[in-house]
């Protein structure tokens, strides 16, 4: 198990809609085209159910950036391209305001055969990480000592 | 939450796939040790009957209430394991799926530490959840026992006479004024040298007398609203222009002539028409795309025809996509075609031999065929960074798997009907995969046909022969047989084995919601699985709107959707995800942000409820209304409303399992 404790790495969150992004990741691992390991992809249904908090106790938690990987225009859901963009816009007021660097959340529109994009946004993530590192760097320490505890 | 969780987890090797990257015994190692867990076990294959027996097993006598699977990717065994959960006796939403194949082992092959990593926290995180998952029932409505059949090509009439044959009412929509598809244009068809318009003359009999089958022609989907069992449907009716009693005069009367697309503008036609002789409908049709407005003599009188378009509305509980294919158009100067006049595709051929019957002679634009070149694979396998960019910047990489069985056909015809040509097949592979097609090649070899094998990196190339050269045209190739030999074929002909192409529908895609794979063919949800539905619950795929195939296989598929449909609409009720908002009426202060923040209607109000003797507002949904987009959710000022399945509390254990660090993980055993 040691040579997994020692493998120290910023963390990308990804939250993928079955409608497009995670349809777009599956297209991606059938192509068998390597990313980074890096990365976490959850399915969400809409990202419109997240309100901007969420997306704020995540980088607090210890998560360094966030992929919003949706449908856009193309989704089944009405709400979901222009709820999604308010719910985003909203969040990067509250990150400015905690002095996180607003680049660590990004909106990408991904389609179920988005294989190129799909890589673009996630490699382009991450070389942004290792510019600016890790978002425990951004954040008041009392916050991100509560990143090592489940609930 | 009802009981203590007991979570089973269960970490698949994949038949290797997965195994052979990601550490999967230490996977399973971690997280026996977490809070919650009673069984952490691996193993070969948890999709076959012996995996998913383990799990019944452990669910059965160690009391497992939460199953966690990390595998392949949902879309593939996720109704499995609900299956295999239920037939314990558990709810089929106690159980999670986590993709380690297609999102880890697949994508991380060179980094195998780095996947185990994630296999840790991606199956944690699902652990995670499965502590906050709570039984959930299906939402079960009442389905039109109705279906919508787009596209009255073969697979569409295949498929709408299955339907009705059990017993629910379809209506067939066809865009163009005659039914029959892409198949009419063929002459004989292989494996039985059939006459294609004769049979599908019969299919069409059958399907317009159905007493159950309701067929509009020259109509269009302009709109598509509502969900599985009850899908609202617009449709556009363009106007025949003529009638029973003045149709025959006024085609007569017609004096505009325009390219006809039946026989690939090879001939003309008139704009009042009908494609071929015995089609259905008899009726002429007004080519309204063409038609230049001017006025056509009827009886001594001058008639002006005008679309009078009308619209329709109706529901259905499912719908078939047939909308076939588009046959590949080569570029203007790909082998020639467009800018030599001897080059011709084998489409046109066909059409060309069926527009002259009797000849004697193979002509082509007026020249005596004594050397023919068959060309395979135009459009078809194309390679990237070596073919040219279709228009929307990518190559068809796929085998169109028809042309090589057609072109050998057609090379049979030609020696029957024209003996003494000479024939040279220019091939990639013979891919003559059916039953009976193998004996097309066995008859082109024993009539003399000469196979030349090339590459697909070198393409062969043909030329214009100088003047006075005793063929119009020479073909460039590379023998791959003979160490790339270069060989100079002078022809008389070129015909270009021309595959498929997935059809411009892109407006009826974005109303079905439908996905495309990475061949612009609709995508089904699983090859094998689940071959013709598709990932919108309902909406089921027939025919080569799917992707290449030849007309037995068509109609294979059509009979297989219309039994998805038979199954899905055949007891009058379907069952839905329960993924739908729910709230927390103690939660719940009645502030309305959700009823506000909602788009969909009668989804969620408020109402007017007493509590202990005081009147309240509550917000209350209505299940069979909400989509589940959780718009309600992220507005709550109270977390008083979460989507069933999906709920914020989930999404956060999740992040906060994902966001530990695997020393935390470990230190946990």
């Amino acid at each position: 198990m040691t040579d997994l404790m020692q493998k120290p790495e910023t963390k990308i969150l990804i939250l993928a809609t079955l409608a497009g992004g995670y349809a777009g990741a599956d297209a991606t691992g059938q192509s068998h085209l390597d990313y980074p390991s890096n990365t976490y992809i959850l399915p969400v249904m809409c990202p419109v159910m997240f309100p901007p908090e969420f997306f704020i106790r995540s980088f607090e938690r210890g998560i360094d950036g966030i992929l919003l990987m949706y449908s856009g225009t193309d989704s089944p859901y009405k709400v979901e391209a222009a709820g999604t963009a308010k719910l985003i816009n909203q969040s990067y007021e509250l990150m400015k305001e905690r002095g996180i660097d607003i680049r660590r959340l990004r909106l990408a529109a991904i389609c179920t055969v988005c294989v190129k994009p799909f890589l673009k946004e996630v490699n382009n993530m991450h070389t942004l990480l290792k510019g600016i590192g890790p978002v425990s760097a951004e954040i008041k320490p009392q916050q991100a000592e509560a990143q090592r505890t489940l609930p | 939450m009802s009981e203590k969780p007991k979570i089973g987890v269960y970490t698949c090797y994949c038949g290797g796939n997965i195994s052979h990257t990601v550490k999967c015994e230490q996977v399973a190692k971690v997280m026996a040790d977490q809070p919650d867990v009673v069984i952490s076990r691996t193993n070969m294959s948890l999709c076959s009957d012996a995996g998913q027996s383990q799990i019944e097993e452990d669910i059965r006598e160690l009391g497992v209430n939460r199953v966690v699977i990390g595998a392949c990717a949902p879309s593939l065994h996720e109704p499995t394991f609900r299956n295999t959960v239920v037939r314990a006796g558990l709810n089929p939403y106690l159980y999670h799926h986590v993709g380690l194949r297609e999102q880890d082992s697949w994508v991380h092959s060179c980094d195998c530490d780095g996947a185990t990593c994630k296999a840790v926290r991606l199956m944690s995180a699902g652990v995670a959840k499965a502590r906050f998952l709570d039984p959930l029932e299906p939402i079960r409505l009442e389905a039109e026992k109705q279906a919508l059949v787009i596209g009255g090509g073969v697979a569409g009439l295949r498929s709408a006479l299955d339907i009705a044959n059990q017993g629910l009412r379809v209506v067939l929509v066809e865009k163009s004024p005659f039914l029959g598809g892409r198949m009419a244009q063929l002459a004989k068809v292989f494996p039985t040298g059939e006459e294609a318009q004769r049979l599908l003359s019969e299919l069409i009999d059958e399907v317009v007398q159905h007493p159950r089958i309701g067929v509009f022609i020259q109509t269009e989907v302009v709109g598509v609203s509502g969900y599985v069992g009850k899908y609202g449907i617009d449709l556009l009716q363009h106007g025949r222009g003529v009638t029973a009693e003045n149709g025959e005069a006024l085609a007569a009367g017609c004096t505009q002539f325009v390219p006809d697309e039946f026989n690939y503008n090879l001939t003309e036609r008139k704009v009042i028409y009908k494609p071929y002789q015995g089609c259905y409908p008899a009726l002429p049709a007004v080519d309204w795309d063409h038609y230049d407005g001017e006025s056509i003599l009827l009886n001594g009188k001058k008639e002006v025809l005008q679309d009078q378009a009308q619209p329709y509305q109706l529901t259905v509980g499912a719908i078939v996509v047939a909308t076939g294919f588009d046959p590949y158009t080569p570029h203007t100067g790909e082998y020639g075609y467009g800018e030599l006049p001897q080059v011709a595709t084998l489409a046109e051929l066909i059409r060309h031999l069926a527009v002259h019957p009797e000849a004697k002679s193979l002509r082509w634009n007026g020249r005596i065929v004594r050397d023919v070149v068959m060309v395979h694979c135009v459009g078809s396998r194309e390679i990237e960074g070596v073919d040219a960019l279709q228009e929307d910047g990518l190559v068809n990489n796929y085998c169109s798997r028809v042309c090589c069985t057609a072109t050998l056909h057609m090379i049979e015809e030609l020696h029957t009907h024209f003996p003494g040509l000479n024939i040279f097949d220019l091939y990639q592979d013979i891919r003559t995969y059916g039953r009976g097609h193998e004996e097309y090649y066995r008859s082109a070899l024993s009539s003399g046909t000469r196979f030349v094998r090339y590459n697909g990196e070198d393409r062969p190339e043909v030329i214009a022969a100088l003047e006075g050269d005793t063929h119009p045209v020479l073909v460039h190739v590379k023998d791959a047989l003979t160490y790339n030999q270069e060989l100079e074929i002078p022809a008389d002909l070129v015909v270009l084995a021309t595959g498929m192409q997935p059809r411009q529908i892109d407006d009826l895609v974005r109303m079905l919601k439908v996905s495309r794979g990475n061949d612009r063919f609709l995508l089904e949800v699983h090859p094998k699985l689940r071959p013709v539905e598709t990932a919108v619950n309902g909406v089921i795929l027939a025919g080569t709107a799917q992707g290449p195939m030849n007309i037995q296989e068509s109609i294979l598929a059509a009979s297989a959707a219309a039994a998805k449909v038979v199954s899905l609409l055949g007891s009058g009720q379907v069952e839905l995800q329960p993924f739908v908002a729910a709230v927390n009426a103690a939660k719940c202060d009645g502030t309305g942000a959700c009823v506000e923040a909602c788009e969909y209607e009668g989804a969620i109000a408020l109402e007017t409820l007493v509590e202990n003797g005081k009147e309240v507002k509550r917000a209350v949904v209505t299940a069979a209304n909400c989509s589940g987009c959780g718009a309600c959710v992220s507005v709550c000022p109270n977390r008083a409303i979460d989507v069933q399945g999906w709920t914020l509390a989930q999404y956060e254990a999740m992040v906060d399992a994902i966001a530990m660090d695997i020393v935390d993980l470990v230190e946990a055993e």
